[in-house]
């Protein structure tokens, strides 16, 4: 029966683990699609409100959580070039660099809610505030995903078997790319796509 | 027979996975660090942009469509590179690239004209 379990499927050449991942990422892609559509269409309609609230979010925190991802995403791209070549020193370089951007940024976002509790600024206040609050709290969870199976990657390294599995890491990396390319748009439709600004 | 082939595919599958190993096709590490400053430098841009002061609709039209093509052209490079899809089949390409265009003609659609 295994013999059967062919690891790539035939069209598209690629092991059926990748094509599932690009499978769900085209799906968190309309995921996302729908609360954007939203968001603009809402925005449009209410666009004093949104500029007016736009101003309470901090551009600049933003700004350094664009740099971590983008950081992040260059470091799991060398660390699947370094497991390939089974550099495995490197490789667990540049997952922990991954690792700890991930963290970063949920450090940096958590600056951010605070700032915005100490406000008394909630979910409930507006509805900018509500897809403000909806929209960066799925990125986040979406970041909190990606950083535990890097983990669980990172300490199997350390074990005796090791971790050599590329086709695996590679699955994350696409998962962790699109976490990045997520944020790529929400900074601009969040932060900077005002009137005001 | 079938022990050939499944040997064979998941060697593949845990050394490199032979869809794109990425042989043959120069090193790839040089075309990440141009991605990484090309995104750095697009995120300047947009930062820039979006300072430029430009009242009323046409002037939020630009910022959105100035905006919007950075954004397309940010999340590009990192499907075309940092996600490999360069090296990929047609079929995903197709796949992945046909949902981010709607998305994208949707996003635009739906800001520029808008009320």
């Amino acid at each position: 029966m295994s013999g059967l379990s062919l690891a790539h499927e035939p069209v598209t050449g690629i092991s059926h683990g990748k094509l599932g991942m690009w499978v769900f990422l085209a799906s968190e892609i309309m995921f996302f699609t729908g609360f954007f559509g939203a968001f603009i269409v809402l925005r449009e309609a209410n666009i004093d409100l949104f500029t007016h609230s736009a101003k309470e979010l901090n551009m600049w925190l933003a700004l350094t959580n664009t740099v971590i991802l983008i950081g992040s995403s260059l470091t799991m791209a060398l660390s699947i070039y370094s497991l390939e070549r089974g550099n495995t020193k490197h490789f667990r370089l540049f997952l922990l660099i991954s690792i700890l951007c991930g963290f970063g940024f949920l450090i940096v976002k958590t600056i951010e809610y605070s700032t915005k509790f100490g406000h008394h600024i909630y979910p409930s206040t507006n509805i900018f505030f509500a897809f403000y609050f909806l929209l960066t709290g799925f990125h986040a969870i979406h970041v909190i995903g990606g950083i535990v199976p890097m983990m669980s990657m990172y300490a199997r390294s350390f074990t005796k078997k090791g971790f050599h599995n590329v086709n695996r890491l590679e699955t994350l990396g696409l998962y962790w790319h699109f976490v990045d390319l997520v944020w790529i748009f929400l900074f601009p439709v969040l932060y900077l796509m005002f009137p005001s600004h | 027979m079938a022990e050939h082939i499944t040997a064979e595919h998941n060697s593949q599958a845990v050394h490199g996975d032979g869809d794109h190993s990425h042989d043959g096709h120069g090193d790839t590490r040089k075309e990440y660090y141009k991605v990484f400053f090309f995104l750095l430098l697009m995120t300047a841009l947009t930062v820039i942009a979006a300072k430029i002061p430009m009242p009323g609709k046409a002037g939020s039209i630009i910022h959105v469509t100035i905006g919007l093509i950075i954004a397309v052209l940010k999340v590009a490079a990192v499907i075309w590179i940092f996600m490999h899809i360069k090296f990929d089949n047609v079929y995903l390409r197709a796949m992945i690239f046909v949902p981010v265009f709607l998305f994208f003609v949707l996003t635009f659609a739906l800001t520029v004209l808008g009320p």
